[in-house]
């Protein structure tokens, strides 16, 4: 165990030297502002409109409720509106603005958007080269030299990734709320946010739901959307350890997380589509109480899928670093 | 080396403290999920203060069925954008539509319905200073297309079942309104309509109410002509309610699709379209002082 910290350190400080994390930073730092001020345009076109969110919120619904007597619109997206209706007349009839612009709604909303997607991708730009980068440059023979056990050198970059999407999805969580608070203010840590809807087709159980501070539903989101992101990084290490180049790395998980995002939106009639990876990483959307994209997907179903796939993508990583022949 | 190290605490400890963090984030989020009643809950609620609105512009909220929501007008205006725009013409001062709350298919139990619970329905006619209002249509001939099955759904789905009976109006219309039904409704259908302007008075009696008469759409049919003498009825028992509140008035729009009824009516022979509404908001307009 005295011998992993160095080791650890080691591969921080290779990382950080590499400023693969200061690319991430620079990502979010052009982003970010751009979807604040898409929002801000929104809220301001909204504010031209509506006098009261209460009358803005009741608009909503009644415009929902319109798009469900049409006969062009495909059942499941009536049953999202459905289900939506119900829940937008449960903050109405409570009181309670459920988008409200201010710095930590953004965050929230920011962190939700970016969980399927966004996130992945930042996490990939650490990931996907940490073996295959140094087995292009070469640098894998110095440290398969060295008189220490190939699976300690590969844990101590699984802990170097886990510590560096922590904090990529706190980079993520503190701009967006300092940029959009630069817009919108700092405030809206107490703001009630409803949590516990259950869904029962295309009905809302509402008898469960209770209001949160949003400053404990933020905590709750990015835990969340740590465990996504930490799938996406065991199975970027797979495939880093899997394929030597870094472009195919990179391009072989986004070609898998996007073909998920795709799935996500066309396949709730192709049930086996949930046991793919890609498809279970909106947790976030149990948080919301949002129908999930097939049928019979839950909370513990998504973490168990997501969970089965980045211990499998671990024990590859190290029986084939372990044995393949490295120096080649 | 020694910067080094510092700089490898200060990451190491960050991410750490940020790992345990996450994954606490987590641990709550799945118990709240998993067992939602254990959760902590927020026990006092801040909410936002009431904004209330301007004086200087003149509100609106429009509720009702697809008349009002403008169904049948290619342009999406409907008789509420081109009343607003009217006005401000009329008026020379800004008139701001607060909300269409209209949707396809609404019958006036369900309004009822709405205006007592819906806090929202509720909120928008309480700040509005005009009601603009269709409502009764949906009654009348849904009677008449023999369809009750929607009655014991809960609004939601009722709206939009009936909605979808709307969708082909002209062809169910001609094999099954039968007058002897419409008629029959007429009773509960007017009941139902006086119970909604009283509702539209209790939450703000001072807003003016604009009750926009019904027409026949079938006038041209010669069999359903005489649902004509049906629609005016409706009108006069409307008339009965409105008459005696000074701040409401029906405005009529049954005599435009008599003989214009080919230039006025949209093509699913129902609603009307563009020129249509157009009428319908010039009356509005000319109505109100």
């Amino acid at each position: 165990m005295s011998s992993l910290l160095p080791l650890v350190r080691n591969e921080t400080m290779k990382v950080w030297k590499k400023k693969r994390f200061f690319v991430v930073i620079l990502v979010l730092l052009v982003l970010i502002p751009v979807f604040t001020y898409a929002q801000m345009k929104i809220a301001l076109n909204n504010r031209d409109k509506f006098d009261d969110w209460r009358l803005q919120l009741q608009q909503k619904i009644t415009d929902y409720q319109n798009q469900l007597s049409s006969e062009r619109i495909p059942e499941e997206w009536k049953q999202y509106r459905r289900i939506a209706v119900q829940q937008l007349q449960y903050y109405l009839d409570h009181d309670v603005n459920p988008d409200s612009p201010n710095a930590v709604t953004f965050s929230r909303g920011f962190v939700e958007a970016a969980i399927t997607m966004f996130i992945p991708l930042l996490v990939l730009a650490v990931a996907s080269d940490l073996v295959s980068g140094e087995r292009s440059t070469g640098t894998i023979k110095m440290l398969l030299t060295r008189p220490v056990r190939r699976w300690k050198i590969l844990l101590s970059k699984l802990i170097a990734l886990t510590l560096y999407v922590s904090l990529t999805l706190l980079a993520t969580v503190v701009l967006s709320y300092l940029i959009a608070g630069i817009f919108f203010g700092y405030g809206g840590w107490t703001l009630p946010v409803f949590t516990g809807f259950v869904i029962h087709g295309s009905d809302v159980d509402s008898s469960a739901v209770h209001a949160v501070p949003q400053w404990f539903y933020l905590f709750m989101v990015t835990g969340l959307s740590w465990l996504s992101a930490m799938t996406i990084a065991c199975l970027a290490l797979m495939v880093s350890v899997l394929v030597r180049s870094t472009a195919a790395s990179i391009v072989t998980m986004m070609a898998a997380i996007i073909a998920g995002s795709i799935l996500t939106n066309m396949a709730s009639s192709w049930h086996t589509a949930k046991y793919i990876f890609s498809v279970n990483l909106d947790l976030t959307n149990y948080l919301a109480g949002s129908p999930p994209p097939i049928e019979g997907m839950s909370l513990l179903f998504s973490v168990c899928v997501l969970a089965v796939w980045a211990v499998a993508a671990i024990i590859v990583s190290f029986s084939v670093f372990t044995k393949q022949d490295m120096l080649n | 080396m020694n910067r080094g190290n510092a700089l490898w605490r200060l990451i190491g400890i960050t991410a750490l403290l940020t790992t345990i963090v996450f994954i606490c984030g987590f641990g709550f989020a799945m118990n709240d999920i998993l067992n939602p009643r254990q959760a902590p809950s927020l026990s006092d609620i801040d909410t936002t203060d009431h904004a209330y609105v301007k004086d200087d512009v003149i509100h609106i909220t429009a509720l009702g069925d697809s008349l009002t929501k403008g169904t049948g007008d290619s342009t999406g205006e409907g008789y509420v954008k081109q009343t607003i725009k009217l006005m401000e013409g009329k008026y020379d001062k800004p008139v701001q539509l607060l909300n269409n709350l209209a949707i396809n298919g609404m019958r006036a139990d369900q309004l009822v319905q709405k205006l007592k619970s819906d806090k929202g329905y509720r909120l928008a006619v309480s700040e509005a200073d005009i009601v603009l209002l269709t409502i009764g249509g949906n009654d009348l001939f849904r009677f008449a297309r023999g369809g009750n099955a929607a009655d014991e759904q809960d609004s939601n789905t009722a709206v939009e079942s009936d909605a979808k009976d709307n969708a082909q109006p002209e062809s169910r219309a001609e094999e099954q309104i039968s007058l002897e039904e419409v008629k029959m409704n007429m009773d509960k259908g007017a009941d139902l309509l006086r119970r909604t302007l009283e509702l539209l008075n209790d939450l703000n009696p001072d807003a003016r109410i604009v009750y926009v008469g019904l027409y026949n759409p079938f006038y041209d049919i010669p069999e359903l002509r005489d649902g004509s003498l049906q629609v005016q009825d409706w009108n006069r028992s409307a008339y009965d309610v409105i008459h005696q509140h000074p701040n409401m008035m029906l405005v009529p729009t049954s005599d435009l699709f008599e003989e214009n009824i080919s230039r006025y009516i949209s093509s699913d022979h129902f609603h009307p379209n563009h020129e249509g509404y157009a009428a319908i908001a010039q009356r509005i307009v000319q109505a109100i002082d």
